[in-house]
């Protein structure tokens, strides 16, 4: 059967005592002077259990948290009845609770929550060093800022002093900013800037050659116009237009003398024969070649007595039909005899790129044709030449075999006669350059031989080869000076001089003496 | 002469370990305070106390922790509560039974009291460490308690006998202490008896080191803190 009444359960009333919780929690908040601030969290054991005799022993435990958190901080406290708390956050209200429990027995509940505030200068020292230097940077800044404001200007103009625009007269800055260059270009007495069209005609012109004329400049030509090099339409180099002498305002009348000694080689058949002649027949086919436009170019006149080494343009019949006189400067390339000089001038050209020159380079290589000339374009491209003389004399003065070739006169259809200034081989070099329409400078092609320069059109470029080869062939006969591309024209046959000058603006005097020797 | 000069080595060798681990012994801050073989070894009372409340709190609860693994183990449903009351060994030490009676006895009637229990339960723990350890699937859990509560056992007895030489020093005292006659129970071919006598041995292990605690924690705040803890 069953039993009435259960097992005994024994119990040890050691295991299973619940104490109350601690009583009188108590919460300082204590700040000594060298170390941080604290929480001492000090309670008493419940009333009831005799810890004093030692019966029970009760050990202990706190938790806390700020106000706001969501979860409690526990710690042990072991058997004692006090406890510090380092890590605050400053500025919140703690809750701190506490309860215990004897060695064998069950956790008693939590005590009563205890709150305390924690104040905000709970860091003082921190703090205040921050604000203190915010403050003084703060303060720093602003009078940084005041006495920039006051002496702002004059700090500045000592920096950088102002710059002091350019002031032209008649120049009228508002016109420049509306972009009507025209008018303002007017204003300064420019004309025709850019160039227009009708710098392609002046380029032309430039290169006349003079059939007729003995001082031919040679003509920037193509050789495609073999017979074109020797226009007769040129004026008679007898003719009085086109013919540089000193007398004519168009060239440079300063070294006229010179240039006299030097004879032009500008060619065409006559030209060569002219070569021939002494010196000063020989001179004058370079003066048409070198300032193709001598009429149109009324500037000249100007630059020419600045220019006195400039290559001479002789008046009369040095005219350039149609050739494309790219720019003063290869006029006087093509006196050059030097190459350094040469190419120096070339390279000044080139980058001088006297503006209108290079439009007249562009606008010639469209035209081959005579027609007319800028005037705008002349006095550009006397000034160029007026720039670019002193150049030149740098690098010719200290070149020994200086083959100068001054514009001797420009012929009036604008064809530049230069004539050697000391050399009578490269006014014969100029002279055998066959004057020919339509025919365009270019730039100088190469330099042979430290003395020849050889002259290439531009827009045909191509003709280049052609005419190289031939210049090819001269320099075997020429012991001395190798023939430029040029030369080579000479050797041959005049005609072929004119080809071959067609592309090739600068001969070597040497090149012309050659055939005719 | 070799023996002579090995026996020699040896007694020097001896001597160097001796010396070496009394160097080592005081340079180590815990357990023991005193080296053994000194005399003039001075702990306060005090320390001593904390130090003896500490050892019998230790040994009380691993005594309460291997009952508690035995009984779940090996004597859930069998009622061995019911016949271990009153069957321990130590009962006719006459100890008191709640804190009023505690307080009434004489602190040195209390710490004989105390050393006789201790004494009494020497030769009971070390047959238990036996007899755990000859148990098949000799639980671990009950095992290294066993060997620690009898290890700390000793230790305590130490202790105790130091406090006992400070608090009455010069007494000759009674070595009175129970004896133990329950190891033929625990090597009973029977299951069931042999699990009951181990049962109620580590029954009455359990609540004599509950009494050595208390009392032993009474003697500290009334000699110590005079009753003020």
């Amino acid at each position: 059967m069953g039993s009435s009444s259960s097992d005994p359960r024994y119990v040890d009333v050691t295991y299973i005592v619940e104490p109350d919780p601690p009583v009188n929690l108590t919460l300082e908040l204590k700040q000594p002077e060298d170390r941080k601030p604290y929480l001492w969290i000090k309670w008493f054991p419940p009333t009831l259990v005799d810890v004093r005799s030692g019966w029970l022993t009760l050990q202990y435990e706190i938790r806390l948290k700020p106000e706001k958190a969501a979860e409690w901080e526990t710690h042990f406290a072991g058997q004692q009845t006090q406890f510090k708390i380092l890590s605050l956050y400053p500025g919140q209200k703690y809750l701190v609770q506490v309860h215990c429990k004897p060695d064998h027995g069950f956790w008693s509940e939590w005590s009563p929550e205890s709150s305390i505030p924690i104040p905000n200068d709970f860091s003082m020292t921190d703090a205040t060093v921050w604000i203190f230097v915010a403050v003084l940077s703060a303060v720093i800044c602003l009078i940084m800022v005041w006495a920039v404001a006051l002496k702002g200007y004059s700090m500045v103009t000592c920096i950088l002093p102002p710059v002091p625009g350019p002031k032209i007269k008649g120049f009228d800055t508002h016109l420049l900013e509306k972009g009507k260059s025209e008018e303002l270009l007017s204003a300064l007495g420019c004309q025709d800037f850019p160039p227009t069209s009708d710098c392609e005609d002046l380029l032309v012109e430039f290169l006349e050659v003079d059939d007729s004329g003995d001082q031919q400049l040679m003509p920037a030509h193509s050789k495609e116009h073999p017979g074109q090099g020797v226009k007769p339409t040129h004026s008679d180099p007898d003719s009085d237009s086109g013919r540089g002498s000193c007398d004519s305002p168009s060239l440079l009348s300063e070294k006229c003398d010179e240039p006299r000694a030097n004879p032009s080689k500008f060619h065409t058949p006559e030209g060569l024969e002219k070569a021939e002649k002494p010196e000063t027949n020989v001179t004058q086919p370079q003066g048409p070649q070198s300032t193709s436009v001598e009429g149109k170019i009324p500037s000249f006149h100007v630059s020419g007595s600045q220019s006195s080494t400039w290559p001479l343009l002789q008046p009369p019949g040095l005219h350039y039909s149609r050739s494309s006189y790219h720019s003063v400067a290869d006029v006087c390339k093509l006196g050059l005899g030097t190459a350094g000089a040469a190419s120096t001038l070339l390279d000044k050209t080139d980058t001088r790129a006297l503006k209108p020159s290079q439009t007249i380079e562009t606008g010639g290589e469209g035209k081959a044709a005579e027609h007319g000339e800028s005037e705008s374009f002349h006095s550009k491209t006397d000034q160029d030449a007026a720039r670019l003389l002193p150049q030149d004399k740098t690098p010719l003065t200290s070149a020994k075999h200086l083959e100068y070739v001054e514009i001797h006169k420009v012929s009036k259809d604008g064809a530049l006669a230069l004539l050697p200034k000391q050399n009578e081989n490269s006014g014969r070099a100029e002279k055998t350059s066959t004057p020919e329409t339509s025919k365009e400078y270019s730039k100088v092609s190469r330099v042979m031989d430290s003395n020849i320069l050889v002259l290439v059109q531009d827009r045909r470029a191509q003709n280049l080869a052609p005419f190289e080869e031939p210049a090819k062939e001269a320099p075997p006969p020429l012991p001395q000076n190798p023939a430029a591309v040029d030369l080579a024209s000479f050797p041959a046959a005049p005609s072929n001089c004119r080809l071959q000058l067609g592309g090739l603006d600068y001969l070597h005097p040497t090149g012309f003496m050659h055939p005719f020797q | 002469m070799d023996n002579k000069g090995s026996s020699q080595k040896g007694s020097l060798l001896l001597l160097l370990l001796l010396v070496s681990n009394l160097l080592l012994c005081k340079s180590v801050a815990s357990l023991p305070i005193c080296p053994s073989g000194a005399v003039n070894c001075q702990v306060s009372l005090r320390d001593l106390f904390d130090r003896a409340v500490i050892l019998s709190h230790y040994i009380h609860n691993l005594s309460s922790e291997m009952f508690n693994e035995f009984d779940k183990r090996y004597a859930q449903g069998r009622g061995f509560i019911t016949k271990a009351i009153n069957s321990c060994h130590t009962s006719s030490l006459s100890t008191p039974e709640d804190k009023e009676q505690a307080q009434q006895v004489h602190h040195e009637v209390l710490l004989s009291m105390i050393l006789g229990v201790l004494r009494s339960w020497n030769d009971p723990l070390y047959h238990l460490v036996t007899e755990v350890r000859g148990m098949q699937e000799a639980p671990d859990a009950i095992l290294s308690r066993a060997i620690e509560i009898e290890e700390q056992n000793k230790r305590l007895l130490e202790g105790m006998e130091k406090i006992v030489g400070q608090v009455h020093p010069g007494v000759k005292e009674n070595e009175v202490y129970s004896v133990w006659s329950g190891l033929p129970s625990l090597q009973m071919a029977d299951e069931d008896t042999r699990l009951f006598a181990f049962y109620n041995l580590l029954h009455c292990l359990r609540r004599d080191s509950h009494k050595i605690d208390s009392y032993l924690k009474l003697l500290k705040c009334r000699i110590i803190y005079d009753s003020n803890c």
